[in-house]
């Protein structure tokens, strides 16, 4: 299961409050700090090192509730980042983004690079006690290809021609041609216990809020807008996590997150950049308290033009806008920093990343000349630029979310130093999909990709995927694009595979379908009781070990416990 | 009772002379915002983002570095316009339904009255932010909304003064006297139910301006980059804790203004209503 997922970084839907509420909120605002309950001892405490040791419970919060723990449906981060912690898929990512075995002991590849057979652990269970086989596999291929299920990540296990379980423990899949992202979608498939799900509407049933799974956790309980609480999975196929209970809150508005980070209440959340980079320094008491983690995500920031429009048809256009953005200023002014000037769509640093490619420069003069070239001129001298009596002026679509509406303001104001009269929309992530990108009903929208592992961005790119609903929804058309990334799925070699997406990019930057204005930063802060988190983060991120994390006895919260 | 008389009267209560000073102070910082704006409320500075108010910035920086006080100045002009028209919309539409079914009474009374139970049993809040929803967000469809949905205690309010009205001696007289419906209406019923018109709608602004704020706090009113003290407010939400001065301001001018127009609304009602006359 690719990780193709728009960038939400969902804003906390906001509830209607009626304005005397708003004014009253004021009233109460600047009321001072809110008591700190750890006194000098406990901070100190903090800093000391502890032997690593079972137990606990790990709070942390989340914006948006999951619709459902099947994530192969729900298609949504809120799910599979609960998800992820109850069921295994038959490979993952080590520490340093290599693949290993998850529930696979073993993989083979045939020669002919066509069929992929994996081995099995033994003895693996479901948490009721069932025998996880290879038959469960099976039967989750099935599901996620049927047209009934819906899976939006079906396409990628649809390529596969034949699938067989032959005994309890091999499992293999025949692909009609080699298909070079095979291996990281088997790393994406969360198992599904046939025997719990057969002959079940995977939409309806209630496994979807009561899930039995084989990982680290099981569901303890989930109250609905309140909390999911996960305890430890005594039959965990990997293995015993060292912290009993994983709780996650589910706490909308982000500033009400940071006020129960504050006051002990939650041990992590992501920030945002005001947060990590002028409110926590400034405030000696949380940098004593919070660890703060940065890593660069495999996610970028883009203006995207509806090329099926004018003028975004014309490549001078495109390009004039490209020219006439300041990045760094984005970057500066709404990452504080926190952000990297990119020219392709791969995470800086990588192989698949182009290091040959150079942003666009922020070059007023050059932007006014392309678009002079592509007969754009001010006529009536109101500082608009104007082709055949119509003046260059479209509007930017995005949602509620602080840093895109910044860029998006930041555009604005470049693009009128150059004479382009931008307005802007931002409205809220479920009516902006639902109104504006499924519809392709936009002229320009500021928007972020969130990307998978593997190189192949074929749904984001390819002609063929403009359907309503489907990732091109920009339209873009370029055959020499198409040729390379269907080559790309089916080169198997890494060096000419990685070959194919670096001119794959530099094509890419040379059309400029796409602006890029940032790859940022994930920024997460930590609570310090929390123990034996690697720092700095590893590739694969900062949870990526988080079975072995622990918190020590001294430095938990008071908990009634059963012993 | 003449409106002059009203309006003298009403000033001598100090707590409604105070409203009036407040809101002719904020008249004339709005008109005069383009004079007296430190910056360009607009002028976006990466490098002053979020600076607490200091002499070069009375009212701090926000996150883009724009200055808080001279968006204020210029965020004024926009609660201000979007107070008047909206009210100038549901009054139109108030004195309009009011006195058809004031002055016919009927069927026609039946109908208007009806409308506007049907209007007032939807929490008006709730109506907007579903239209709004349906509409481009911008400062001109904020305003039609609002008026188009806040005409009813006018409506009320008129038709009230017809039915009165329409029963005294000089009405009658006039109607004896072979008057036409239209002049009846606009020269002897109208002018005399002006005074609580007026003070209905010096409420209503402060309800419209109240309610624009919300709007644009929730995104759904004024857009970026234009500033309103609702949008001010939201991005000072996230930051309360830090940025202080991003909620406070923008707060206190609502508060204020929204309380200049009800203690003048209060005071002109209070001058009006007979019974706070004999107990003087």
């Amino acid at each position: 299961m690719k990780n193709f997922a728009f960038l939400n970084n969902k804003l906390p839907k906001r509830n209607a409050k009626t304005s005397s509420a708003i004014v009253f909120l004021l009233l109460l605002c600047s009321c001072g700090k809110p008591a700190l309950n750890s006194t000098n001892e406990q901070l100190e405490n903090l800093n000391k090192s502890y032997p690593s040791q079972s137990g606990g419970t790990l709070i942390d919060a989340m914006t948006g509730e999951p619709s459902g723990l099947i994530s192969m449906i729900a298609g949504e981060s809120a799910s599979s980042a609960i998800s992820a912690n109850i069921f295994n898929k038959l490979l993952k990512y080590d520490k340093n983004l290599d693949l290993e075995g998850e529930l696979a002991e073993s993989w083979q590849v045939s020669a002919d690079q066509k069929t992929i057979t994996f081995k099995l652990k033994p003895n693996l269970k479901w948490a009721d006690g069932n025998p996880l086989t290879s038959a469960d596999v099976l039967w989750t291929w099935h599901a996620v290809i049927d047209e009934k299920t819906g899976s939006p990540y079906a396409s990628d296990y649809q390529l596969v021609k034949k699938a067989e379980a032959r005994n309890p423990l091999t499992f293999s899949v025949t692909y009609e041609q080699a298909y070079a992202p095979a291996l990281d979608s088997w790393a994406g498939l969360q198992v599904l216990p046939e025997h719990l799900l057969k002959d079940q509407d995977l939409h309806t049933t209630a496994f979807a809020r009561n899930p039995v799974g084989s990982n680290y956790y099981k569901l303890d309980s989930w109250t609905h807008g309140e909390n999911i609480k996960l305890s430890r999975n005594a039959s965990s196929v990997l293995g015993q996590a060292k912290i009993d209970h994983l709780v996650s809150r589910i706490i909308p508005d982000s500033s009400a997150q940071f006020l129960e980070l504050m006051a002990d209440s939650i041990d992590s959340m992501g920030l945002d950049p005001i947060k990590y980079a002028r409110i926590i320094p400034a405030r000696p008491e949380l940098q004593q308290k919070l660890a703060l983690y940065k890593e660069l995500g495999n996610s970028y920031t883009y203006l995207g033009f509806n090329l099926k429009r004018k003028p975004f048809d014309d490549v001078r256009v495109r390009h004039a806008i490209n020219y006439a953005i300041d990045k760094q200023e984005i970057i500066d002014g709404v990452y504080l920093g926190l952000g990297i000037n990119i020219a392709s769509p791969y995470k800086p640093g990588t192989r698949w990343s182009n290091p040959n490619l150079k942003p666009y420069p922020y070059d007023p003069t050059k932007a006014k000349a392309l678009l002079k070239e592509a007969g754009f001129a001010d006529t009536n001298g109101d500082g608009i630029l104007e082709r055949d009596g119509k003046p260059f002026s479209f509007e930017i679509v995005t949602n509620q979310n602080k840093e895109r509406e910044k860029s998006a303001v930041l555009i604005q104001r470049r693009l009128k130093d150059v004479g382009i009269d931008v307005k802007i929309r931002a409205i809220e992530w479920a009516s902006f999909i639902s109104r504006f990108i499924k519809t392709g009903d936009f002229d320009a929208v500021v928007l972020g990709w969130s990307l998978g592992l593997d190189p192949d961005q074929y749904s984001i790119w390819h002609s063929s995927q403009q359907a309503p609903g489907q990732f091109n929804f920009i339209g873009y058309n370029n055959p020499t694009i198409d040729k390379l990334l269907e080559q790309g799925r089916l080169e198997l070699d890494p060096d000419k595979r990685m070959k194919i997406y670096h001119e794959f990019a530099r094509v890419l930057l040379d059309d400029s379908p796409i602006v890029y204005l940032s790859a940022g930063y994930g920024l997460t802060a930590i609570h310090k009781r929390v123990k034996g988190i690697d720092s700095p983060a590893p590739p694969a991120g900062v949870g990526w070990n988080s079975e072995t994390w622990y918190i020590p006895e001294p430095l938990r919260r008071n908990e009634i416990s059963a012993n | 009772m003449m409106i002059n008389s009203v309006f003298k009267k009403a000033l001598t209560n100090p707590l409604s002379k105070a409203g009036f000073i407040v809101i002719v102070g904020v008249f004339l910082l709005a008109m005069l915002a383009p004079i007296i704006s430190p910056y360009d409320p607009d002028d976006i500075n990466v490098k002053a983002i979020l600076l607490a108010p200091s002499m070069q910035h009375w009212m701090g920086t926000d996150g883009l570095g724009r200055d808080v006080l001279s968006r204020m100045l210029y965020g004024s002009r926009i609660s201000l316009l979007v107070g008047l028209v909206a009210v100038g919309i549901s009054t139109a539409i108030g004195i309009l339904l009011g006195a058809i079914a004031g002055y016919y009474r009927g069927w026609v009374d039946t109908v208007i009255m009806r409308l506007v139970d049907v209007m007032l049993s939807i929490p008006s809040f709730f109506l907007i932010l579903a239209v709004i929803a349906f509409l481009t967000p911008s400062i001109i469809n904020v305003m039609i909304v609002i008026g188009l949905t806040s005409w009813m205690g006018v409506t009320r309010l008129v038709r009230a003064e017809f039915l009165s009205l329409t029963e005294r001696e000089f009405v009658q007289a006039a109607r004896t006297l072979g008057a036409k419906d239209a002049r009846l209406i606009f020269t002897h019923l109208l002018p005399n139910s002006l005074t609580p018109i007026i003070v209905s709608s010096v409420l209503g602004v402060a309800g419209a301006v109240l309610m624009e704020s919300g709007l644009s706090f929730l995104g759904l009113g004024v857009q970026a980059p234009q500033a309103s003290w609702g949008n001010i407010l939201t991005d000072g939400k996230d930051y309360i804790q830090f940025a202080w001065w991003l909620s406070l301001f923008p707060g206190l001018a609502i508060l204020i203004t929204v309380l200049g127009y009800n203690l003048l609304g209060e005071g002109l009602r209070d001058a009006l209503d007979p019974r706070s006359n004999s107990s003087k």
